[in-house]
């Protein structure tokens, strides 16, 4: 990755695919510079994504919709015809294989059961198509409902049950194959969100179980975070950045990662000196409205513009003491959220706005037009690589520009 | 409406007040039932012209004593019943006809379904030209189009004479004036109505479904046959009562392309009526037609109960 402060080896096409390095490094599931465009479409969905999946892990491919996610799960599956690149599983090249020969489990958006088949038919589908053995069919299809818990279930017609309930049907028929790989195309995104946050914790838990190799599609940040190992973020059919939650949160690689997963404040600064290097780079910055201050990362050479990221969680505010902070600001707006109460503030006479965000019950709540002093810990300010398409928009990108050249990845792999 | 509408308000006032009789609405106030009533009435009146009163008319001409030269003698008499159920001639008719119809509803559905299939999946943008161009014929009148057959099928038409140039018949092969050239003559006439009623009917095709299946290892015949067909059954079905009962009643292919040699029940009913001017004779073929479609419509509704049931496991009321 771009990131140099990744300790964590990751095993990205920047590293082990384009160098075209042995199958040693590589992952269970490995997609190679898979581009899809689609006829009489301005530009690609999927341009050239590459990434690798350690066996039995959980990678979510998390963006926004239309950024490519879906069709990359899809060309995975075989259902899509990849226009360019490859996809490998255990090192075999299966871009051609057609989707009913590649053994992978597949739990759709819109969990596209058979209305005609009761709940137990539709999970014994895929092994009827196996061939497998009436007895031994039986057996798997009631372990699989077991799996899920619907193993009371099993002679409902699917139009009967709830959503969660037709979800884990999708599951256990995806799952009872024993498929090579896990396929979920946004999984949770039909149903409500109580449910949502049950089935989360139910598909790792089965996931973890089954020690099955699984991605899956989503546009929520917390589902990517809490349930994956390893998080993709995909942007405009480009991967944005491959890595664990905490990577992808808090050191993210670019100005989109940064905005997409979680609230972020980005604050345009200048280097001024870079303080180390390494694992531990750091750098002194000149944020204007606010000053001198030190961010962690790798920084460019001083006098160059860069990113600052602070968190709105990791800002404090201090009523009692509005100089004793990094900067005096001044709350323009301040909302209860039940948990937390959600500030804005201005920075300095004139300076940046932040989003600050306070644990209710911890402070005594400001009101706006007060003066606080803002303040964050050592560490919280982090510099994000000021990559070139930050400046230019989508349609910048498809304009006909040389958009190869301005992905700081793209040059990389 | 408008002279309603302040007695609507006055009887919602009553009606909360519980007072006695407040359940029978008014003389002239609007009810829903009343609306309905209203716009049937239209309908109703044209159905009974056009449709009841003949139909009552020809019910009771098949009671009525055929005399020589066309008269008719006014009676209630089952003799012309006895004499058309007893005849030998008229139970072959209604065979051929039953024959005829079940020909072509199984060839239409056969060359229908793969159509309509395609019709319904695809996802071009040139789908409803496609859909228009597959129910042109239906702008030609079938008598038009019958007589396009003849000129294919005959002796001296297109098919023979392809067939025998190229050398691969020696005698025309009997295409038209039989009961060949009318199955195919009607499957092409019929074919526009089965695709239309196909396609509405396959609602339920969800291509993610056929995904799904192919997820699981399902290859393209299997899919076909564990999924598409299943869930597209009851809409073939749908179009086989329409064809089958167009069929029953067709009167044009048979005669054009039959040549005098296929006798169906429409083509008698004509014949008797206008050639022997026997009306009673005529009207009792009609009710024997009509019994016909009752049994086909009683056939067709079973059939579609045994699908959705058995096939689509749908219980009762279950959407």
């Amino acid at each position: 990755m771009t990131d140099p402060t990744t300790g964590v080896p990751s095993p990205t096409a920047a590293g082990a695919g384009a160098a075209g390095a042995p199958a040693a490094d590589e992952g269970h599931l490995v997609l190679r510079d898979l581009v899809k465009t689609y006829p009489g479409r301005h530009g690609a969905a999927v341009r050239g994504v590459s990434l690798s999946v350690p066996r039995g892990a959980m990678l979510a491919v998390l963006g926004p919709s239309g950024c490519g996610k879906s069709t990359t799960l899809r060309m995975i599956a075989g259902l899509v015809a990849p226009s360019a690149g490859s996809v490998l599983v255990d090192g075999k090249d299966v871009t051609g294989t057609p989707a009913h020969h590649r053994d992978m489990g597949v739990v759709f958006q819109s969990y596209a059961l058979f209305p005609h088949m009761d709940v137990a038919g539709n999970v014994a589908f895929g092994l009827e198509m196996r061939k497998v053995p009436r007895p031994e069919r039986e057996r798997r299809v009631t372990e699989a409902l077991e799996l899920v818990r619907l193993d009371h279930l099993a002679r409902r017609r699917v139009s009967q049950l709830s959503g969660g309930q037709q979800q884990r049907v999708a599951l256990a028929r995806a799952l009872v194959v024993r498929p090579t790989v896990l396929l979920l195309d946004e999984p949770l995104s039909n149903l409500d969100a109580q449910l949502r946050t049950t089935m989360r914790e139910e598909i790792r838990r089965i996931q973890q179980e089954t020690g099955i190799t699984t991605v899956f599609v989503t546009h929520d940040q917390h589902e990517a975070l809490s349930m994956a190992d390893r998080v993709a973020v995909l942007h405009e059919g480009r991967l944005e950045q491959l890595g664990t939650p905490q990577e992808i949160y808090e050191r993210p690689a670019s100005r989109f990662t940064a905005e997409f997963v979680g609230r972020a404040n980005l604050l345009p600064a200048t280097v001024v000196a870079a303080a180390s290097a390494g694992e531990a780079a750091a750098a002194e910055v000149e944020v204007p409205g606010i000053g001198r201050i030190t961010a962690q990362g790798a920084s460019p050479a001083p006098g160059e513009p860069v990113t600052v990221l602070l968190r709105p969680h990791r800002v404090v505010l201090d009523a009692h003491d509005p100089d004793g902070g990094i900067a005096r600001g001044t709350v323009l707006t301040a909302g209860y959220t039940g948990e937390t109460v959600a500030y804005r503030v201005r920075v300095g006479g004139s300076g940046p706005e932040l989003d600050v965000e306070l644990p209710s019950g911890s402070h005594r709540p400001s009101a706006p037009g007060a003066e606080v002093g803002v303040s964050w810990q050592q560490g919280a300010a982090r510099l994000v690589p000021a990559a070139p398409r930050s400046g230019g928009d989508a349609e910048a990108a498809d304009g006909g520009g040389p958009a190869g050249d301005r992905d700081p990845r793209g040059g990389a792999a | 409406m408008s002279a309603a509408a302040p007695g609507t308000e006055t009887g919602s006032d009553t009606g909360s007040t519980t007072a006695p009789g407040a359940e029978r609405p008014a003389p002239g106030r609007w009810t829903p039932g009343r609306t309905a009533a209203a716009l049937l009435l239209p309908g109703l009146v044209a159905l009974l012209l056009t449709y009841a009163m003949p139909l009552v008319w020809v019910a009771r001409m098949a009671f009525n004593e055929p005399l020589p030269g066309g008269a008719i003698r006014q009676t209630l008499t089952l003799g012309t019943f006895a004499d058309v159920l007893t005849d030998g001639h008229y139970w072959r008719v209604i065979w051929q006809t039953v024959e005829l119809g079940a020909l072509v509803t199984v060839f239409t559905l056969l060359l229908s379904y793969p159509l309509a299939l395609f019709l319904a999946r695809t996802t071009t943008r040139w789908r409803g030209l496609l859909i228009a161009l597959a129910v042109t014929p239906l702008l030609i009148s079938s008598v038009a189009r019958t007589f396009g057959w003849m000129a294919i099928l005959g002796n001296q038409g297109v098919v023979n004479k392809t067939l025998q140039s190229v050398g691969i018949i020696d005698t025309p092969l009997q295409l038209a004036n039989n009961l060949t050239g009318v199955v195919i003559a009607s499957t092409e006439i019929y074919m526009p109505f089965a695709i239309l009623v196909m396609i509405s009917g396959f609602g339920r095709l969800d291509p993610e479904l056929e995904r799904a299946a192919a997820s699981l290892g399902a290859g393209r015949l299997a899919v076909l046959r564990r999924v598409v067909l299943p869930l597209t059954l009851p809409g073939v079905l749908t179009a086989g009562l329409l064809v089958f009962v167009l069929s029953l009643s067709g009167y044009v292919t048979p005669r054009l392309i039959g040549g005098g040699r296929v006798f169906v029940l429409a083509t008698e009913i004509y014949d008797e009526a206008i050639t022997a001017l026997n009306w009673p004779v005529a009207a009792v073929l009609s009710m024997l037609l009509l019994v016909l479609f009752g049994l086909v419509i009683v056939v067709y509704t079973r059939l579609q109960r045994f699908v959705e049931r058995r096939i689509l496991g749908e219980r009762g009321a279950a959407s």
